[in-house]
């Protein structure tokens, strides 16, 4: 039931819309007034809205999770680190109220939730970005985003809780899998506890929000030259940026006021950026606009290596960037922290691993990375020398990496005593622990890729391996599974359907010899030998530390081909230094390729080391016999490549870990 | 393109073993000779044709 009232600052008509609405801001002095139990109160006057070009709107109407809702009130919450971002408050048909917080073209729906008295959330000195939070009542871990100091800026529609114009208040966001998104919000004690997710305007039913057509927030014309050196400024995000930095000069600006304000001066012309700022690409399918780039750089032994990075801005999606290191590139997306899992939160230390969407990565370097340059602009509050810890973790051809800031600063909490005594606060000025833990997942990109998309050329190429560079062989080994697979299943079914056939056999009986060099000959029966098949003949003599050898011909009745072959018997045995021993063999074989069908006579010519004593021998013949030696040999030639790939892919993994400090190869 | 590469040289592999044992191929064959057929319709000319020889081979 609507309550319509007068302003108590401007006399003006004000209206409780929604029954549960705590306050209100006047439409005309923007006081923000409260309804308490008899009287309306003036909490104080807060700041018009800034345009953030938001495709939301106040009375937007949509339906979630089968719920309507109307968008009564927004507000706008600034960060310590300077920017800000929306809160929209929305009246559902169920009573309930949603927080939807919008930042850099992302949203996120919560609710606020009840928690138990034996609930034990930790205190906001206590917690830290990275930090498992289980006390919540959620279905998956969450783990601590971001933890801050919000104030209140300006606010506009009615609003669900007493929003108190300049208030300070800690919180910590807190990230889950899969878009699971909570807020801890410090302004009470015990703090108020807010889960949701992160939403698309689709899921919302808002997909088809038009941005009213207002202006994106302009600086002025005569504010977009640049105060140090009067050049011209164009500012491409105008609604997102909160540094540019002049082109001409170099001097690094603040613009998060509306205004341009000198910040620093830099030395023009130290980045000659590989990508034009303005220059717009296709990637991911979208059109994006490199809008700033900066150095940066990091420490090791003394020695200082440095990197480029450019932003890329799309309305739509929002931020990306391509990271240049050592002449490899990268492109790269921010993820959820909360999917990214870490078994303790204590990020860092030789063999280090985290998860994301189910594959593991594993830690290549965790350093403090240093801003150097910065050219273009910026949507956050950037400063050369602005340091930051960041811990690469590598999959390739991708790669995740932390950023943590962990500042301290020092705030001054300004807390009035309740007028119903409910809780006495004091004003205080303290120190709180406060930073942010960003997570984005860099995937390994061509040159070619970066120059089609780009339209420019020339990019230089490097033989350095990047962390994330995926060794492009891999599927070989995939392959190799395959062909050995075939090649086993061919050899069963060879080997499983040779014919094996005999075709002959006979036992010879051999005569003492006039001499040493004395042979005797043989000649058999012809018999018949089929085409296509190979022939095994094998030969067995029944011999004691002696020798015989045969010389045997195959010989075609018909044509007079002859296949020759030789085979010698011999097996010797004994005992040396107490050790028995034995060598060659009574039943030696051989194998003959087919030859052409036909009928065949067999001449044997032997001759043994006992020639002065008759011997004995037997001849057998089988065709159709399946090769073994043949398998294995088709295994080994198919194997060679692979074993090669695998020597150069251990080489490439030695450097491509040869920059880290946790190389699985030692140092 | 190695991967290709290797997927083609594999095949050939694999037909080769193929073709290797459904045609009775064996690698290293002794070598191969003709006897003359005058000397095939001679009587006796297998056991008179002594272009295979010979001699001492074996031991230890």
């Amino acid at each position: 039931m609507s309550v319509e009232a007068s302003c108590p600052a401007c006399g003006a008509p004000i209206a409780f819309n929604i029954g549960s609405s705590i306050v209100v801001v006047c439409e005309f002095c923007h006081s923000v007034v409260a309804r308490g139990d008899r009287k309306l109160e003036d909490l104080g006057k807060v700041a018009a809205l800034v345009e953030t070009n938001s495709p939301l709107d106040l009375g937007y109407r949509g339906v979630y999770q089968g719920v309507p809702f109307e968008l009564t009130g927004r507000a706008q919450l600034g960060h310590q680190a300077g920017g800000m971002w929306d809160e929209w408050y929305a009246s559902f048909g169920d009573g309930r109220w949603g927080w939807l917080a919008e930042a850099q073209g992302r949203f996120y729906l919560t609710f606020e939730q009840s928690i138990p008295e034996q609930t034990l959330i930790p205190p906001f000195e206590a917690i830290q970005p990275g930090m498992p939070i289980a006390a919540l009542q959620t279905s998956v871990p969450m783990t601590v985003a971001e933890t801050g100091i919000a104030t209140q800026l300006g606010a506009k529609g009615e609003i669900p809780y007493r929003l108190t114009p300049g208030e300070e208040y800690e919180y910590a966001d807190l990230s889950g899998p899969h878009g699971i998104f909570a807020t801890l919000d410090y302004s009470e004690s015990p703090p108020k506890v807010f889960v949701g997710r992160e939403v698309t305007l689709a899921d919302l039913g808002l997909g088809g929000a038009i941005a009213p057509q207002r202006e994106a927030r302009r600086v002025a014309a005569t504010q977009l030259n640049c105060t140090q050196c009067g050049g011209p400024l164009e500012l491409r995000a105008p609604d997102q940026s909160l540094r540019v930095a002049c082109p001409n000069c170099g001097a690094l600006l603040d613009v998060s006021q509306g205004r341009l304000e000198f910040m620093q001066a830099l030395q023009p012309g130290k980045l000659v950026p590989a990508i034009p700022i303005g220059a717009v690409g296709e990637l991911e399918g979208v059109k994006q606009m490199a809008i700033g780039a900066m150095v940066r750089s990091v420490e090791f032994d003394g020695v200082r290596y440095y990197w480029e990075e450019y932003l890329l801005y799309n309305a739509q999606i929002g931020f990306r960037w391509l990271v240049r290191s050592d002449d490899n590139w990268s492109y790269v997306v921010a993820v959820p922290p909360g999917d990214v899992f870490h078994k303790t939160g204590a990020f860092g230390g030789k063999g280090d691993t985290v998860q994301y969407q189910g594959e593991k990565y594993k830690l290549y370097q965790d350093a403090v990375v240093q801003v150097e340059y910065v050219i273009g602009e910026f949507y956050w509050k950037v400063e050369c020398g602005e340091q930051t810890r960041a811990a690469d973790y590598i999959h390739p051809p991708r790669m995740l990496s932390m950023e943590a800031s962990m500042i301290r600063v020092s705030v001054e909490e300004v807390v009035e005593p309740e007028p119903t005594g409910k809780k006495k606060k004091t004003r205080k000025v303290r120190s709180a622990p406060t930073g942010e833990i960003n997570w984005s997942l860099g995937t390994y990109i061509k040159h070619d890729e970066i120059e089609n998309a780009f339209g420019i050329t020339g990019l230089p190429r490097t033989s350095k391996i990047a962390p994330n560079q995926p060794f492009l062989h891999k599927k070989i080994y995939k392959y190799w599974l395959r062909l050995l697979a075939a090649t086993f299943v061919l050899g069963v079914i060879i080997l499983a359907t040779g014919s094996r056939t005999k075709v002959f056999e006979q036992t010879f009986a051999l005569q003492p010899v006039a001499n040493a060099e004395g042979t005797q000959t043989i000649f058999t029966e012809p018999f018949a030998l089929k085409s296509g098949r190979n022939i095994r003949v094998s030969a067995y003599s029944d011999l004691d530390n002696s020798w015989l050898y045969l010389e045997g011909d195959l010989i075609n009745d018909a044509t007079g081909d002859v296949q020759t072959f030789s085979m010698p018997v011999e097996y010797y045995h004994g005992v040396d230094d107490g050790e028995s021993w034995s060598e060659g063999s009574k039943s030696p074989s051989l194998h003959l390729s087919a030859l052409p069908e036909g009928q065949y006579m067999l001449r044997l010519e032997a001759q043994w080391e006992k020639w002065q004593q008759p011997a004995t021998m037997s001849i057998q013949i089988y065709q159709g016999v399946p090769r073994i030696l043949h398998l294995f040999l088709a295994m080994l030639f198919i194997s060679i490549i692979p074993i090669l790939v695998a020597f150069y892919q251990f080489s490439f993994e030695k450097r491509r870990w040869a920059d880290s400090d946790y190389s699985p190869f030692g140092s | 393109m190695l991967t290709k590469a290797y997927l083609v040289i594999g095949a050939i592999i694999i037909l080769s073993y193929g073709l290797v044992a459904f045609t009775g191929k064996e690698f290293g064959d002794p070598e191969r000779q003709r006897v003359p057929a005058d000397v095939r319709q001679s009587p006796g000319g297998y056991r008179s044709f002594h272009f295979w020889h010979s001699g001492y081979r074996g031991g230890k």
